[in-house]
């Protein structure tokens, strides 16, 4: 099967310090990837450069089959990225900030779909046209989430998603990712949440300095094991 | 929500925004009220100076026809440059240069120039009029709504959503620009456009200078954009933007007049009003012939009836009054000449500064620049020299005041 999201050999320079190494991995439709790292391993960047927001040194990066700097545009029409700690407007409402940005991306909808997608982030119905300077930053994230479900793109871009949310939204998030990637979503995640990671990706790649340096698949049955992966990114043997 | 409406809905959602363009519109109007008023103001003080004139000349005439030297020395005349009806939107030299005199037939360059004083309140920044909201102001409205339109984004950390959501990111900002630029525009010319129906400003003056207001609102854009360009803070993008209003609007003109006053000499009114007076004054002690030679040599038609046989004649005194201006011409050549030509390479150099380069081009619209304020010195002294015409043949040739002669007496129109 065609990679919906391909890096190949991608080397990235951010303020002409090299953040990401030759990496290499792809995501396949209907696959969760995460990219599991700490702080400053090259995990948002690696995102970026997936929406032609940085430019690689060298290596390729390509989107369902397509160079990312060849068509730019293609590629974001395909793609919906939630950043880390999404700041949407906060002198306008759920539903005006949804209808801003889906009209910014040209997506054609009307209030009904997007209270469906309030609805399945469980944003409460009395707060949709309330300011967002009076939300939560769960709540926000929320918001943020129902975008990127609106925006009913084939690829989803999540920057540490779960970032502010409680345990039990973010146990809703994580069965929600699991059923974006059944409709047949390419889904990479970039997230430093070992237990979030091993609970809804298909497989993890750890990033440490910029470099690829291990990677778990899930197994037929199961999750991918949590121990093992906190072991593998405290960089520790696993008993 | 379309594409089109979406960038000027989400102006409109845009608090900040709104009270920046609500100054915008409440400076504008503000400075077209006033500017309204002041010519109001000038219009009424010259209905009422001529109807007083009417009135003073029929007394003093009356009283004083005894003979033509008599008549025309307790004579005073009237002259003024009335305000155009596009001069509400840009005073500018109707504050530093006269704009009515009540002359005499004595000699004239002192009469001209007896009331030169520069306003120290107005010239540094000139008065509150549109020109100087349009020149001064808008600049750094536009600064504030764009400043950081990309900036602010980068800081809340939407920016990358923001490129990573729009079909067309460029669009996007440039939509976004325009629309602040736009509303702005709108803000400042709404008043303007009122102001110039309420005064009878014709539609060509007010596209005029619409054009140049929006030109000089697209430079700031460009200016801003440049700015915008590099990936710094909010702060860093207002302290520069500030830093180059300030080049532009306050150092380059301030450059720019102290370049050409330097490079260009240009007599004082005062020292030429001193020369006449000096002149005129000196003639009470020297032969009556150094005063005769002289005026007969401008005026050979009247060597007839140049000789003087009294200790004091009218036709003596009107002369040495006539000589006393023509040894202040070389000087006052050189002042109008000089002006010409300051206000000549100013023009040229206030390419440098748009905003200086506004307000001239507002004042011309006005007609109230430095070139229509050497124009009304010219009528003045057209209109001097059409009462020398009248009242010199009969005063030279001692002939009776007569009311078929006094009725064709210049009046200035």
């Amino acid at each position: 099967m065609t990679a919906a999201l391909e890096a190949i050999n991608l080397s990235v320079e951010r303020s002409k310090q090299t953040v990401l190494k030759d990496v290499t991995f792809g995501v396949a439709p209907g696959e969760v990837y995460a990219l599991l790292g700490g702080n400053g391993a090259g995990k948002s960047t690696a995102l970026l450069t997936f929406l032609g927001l940085l430019t690689p040194k060298s290596g390729t990066i390509r989107v369902q089959g397509r160079s990312v700097s060849d068509d730019l545009t293609a590629a974001r029409r395909v793609t919906a990225y939630l950043p880390e700690a999404a700041t949407l407007y906060e002198h306008l409402s759920a539903h005006e900030n949804l209808a801003y940005f889906l009209s910014l991306a040209k997506a054609a909808t009307d209030r009904a779909a997007l209270d469906r997608a309030l609805d399945r982030v469980a944003l409460q119905p009395e707060a949709r046209d309330k300011r967002l300077g009076s939300y939560s930053k769960g709540m926000r994230q929320k918001v943020a989430i129902a975008l990127a479900l609106l925006r009913d793109t084939p690829i989803l871009l999540l920057d540490e998603p779960t970032s502010g949310l409680d345990p039990i939204a973010i146990d809703e998030f994580n069965t929600l990712v699991r059923s974006l990637a059944d409709d047949d979503r390419a889904i990479l995640m970039v997230t430093h949440d070992v237990y979030g990671a091993c609970q809804v990706a298909d497989r993890i790649g750890l990033l440490r300095k910029g470099e690829l340096v291990g990677g778990f698949d899930r197994p037929a049955e199961g999750r991918i094991d949590t121990e093992a992966v906190h072991a593998a990114f405290a960089g520790r043997a696993v008993a | 929500m379309s594409g089109f409406g979406r960038e000027l809905w989400f102006l409109w959602r845009d608090r900040a925004a709104k009270v920046w363009l609500l100054i915008g519109f409440a400076a504008a109007g503000l400075a077209v009220v006033f500017g309204l008023m002041e010519i109001a103001a000038q219009r009424e003080t010259i209905e009422r100076l001529k109807t007083a004139d009417e009135i003073e000349r029929a007394v003093t005439t009356e009283a004083h026809r005894e003979d033509w030297g008599s008549a025309a020395y307790y004579t005073f005349h009237l002259s003024y440059d009335a305000p155009e009806a596009f001069a509400f939107a840009a005073l500018g030299q109707r504050d530093a240069s006269p704009w009515k005199h009540r002359i005499r037939m004595l000699a004239l360059e002192g009469q001209i120039h007896e009331t030169d004083a520069a306003n120290p309140d107005f010239a540094l920044i000139g008065r509150f009029d549109f020109a100087f909201v349009a020149a001064m102001i808008a600049p750094l409205i536009l600064i504030m709504l764009l400043h950081d339109l990309r900036s602010g984004e980068r800081a809340s950390g939407r920016y990358n959503l923001l490129s990573a959501t729009s079909a067309d990111a460029r669009m996007l900002w440039l939509s976004r620009a325009a629309w602040r630029v736009g509303a702005l525009a709108f803000v400042l010319l709404v008043p303007l456009w009122i102001a110039g129906f309420v005064s009878g400003a014709g539609a060509p003056k007010l596209l005029g200078a619409s054009l140049a207001l929006l030109a000089h609102l697209l430079f700031w854009w460009a200016v801003i954009a440049c700015v915008n360009t590099r990936t710094w803070t909010s702060t860093v993008n207002l302290t520069t933007l500030i830093g180059l209003w300030l080049a532009f609007a306050v150092v380059a003109p301030a450059a720019i007049k102290a370049g050409v006053d330097a490079a260009i000499e240009v007599p004082e009114g005062g020292d030429i009003m001193l020369t006449q007076r000096e002149a005129v004054n000196d003639a009470w002690d020297l032969p009556q012939e150094a005063t005769m030679k002289p005026f007969v040599e401008r005026h050979p038609d009247m060597a007839p009836y140049a000789a003087i046989e009294g200790t004091f004649e009218w036709k003596w005194y009107y002369a040495f009054q006539q000589v006393g201006d023509q040894i202040a011409e070389p000087l006052s050549i050189a002042y109008r000449e000089g002006r010409a030509r300051r206000d000549a390479l100013a023009s040229r150099l206030t390419w440098l500064s748009p905003p200086a380069k506004l307000e001239r081009a507002l004042q011309r619209l006005a007609s109230t620049d430095a070139t229509a304020a050497l124009q009304y010195e010219d009528e003045v002294r057209a209109f001097h020299a059409e009462l020398r015409a009248y009242f010199y043949p009969p005063m030279f040739r001692g002939e009776p005041v007569t009311d078929a002669m006094l009725a064709e007496r210049p009046n200035f129109e």
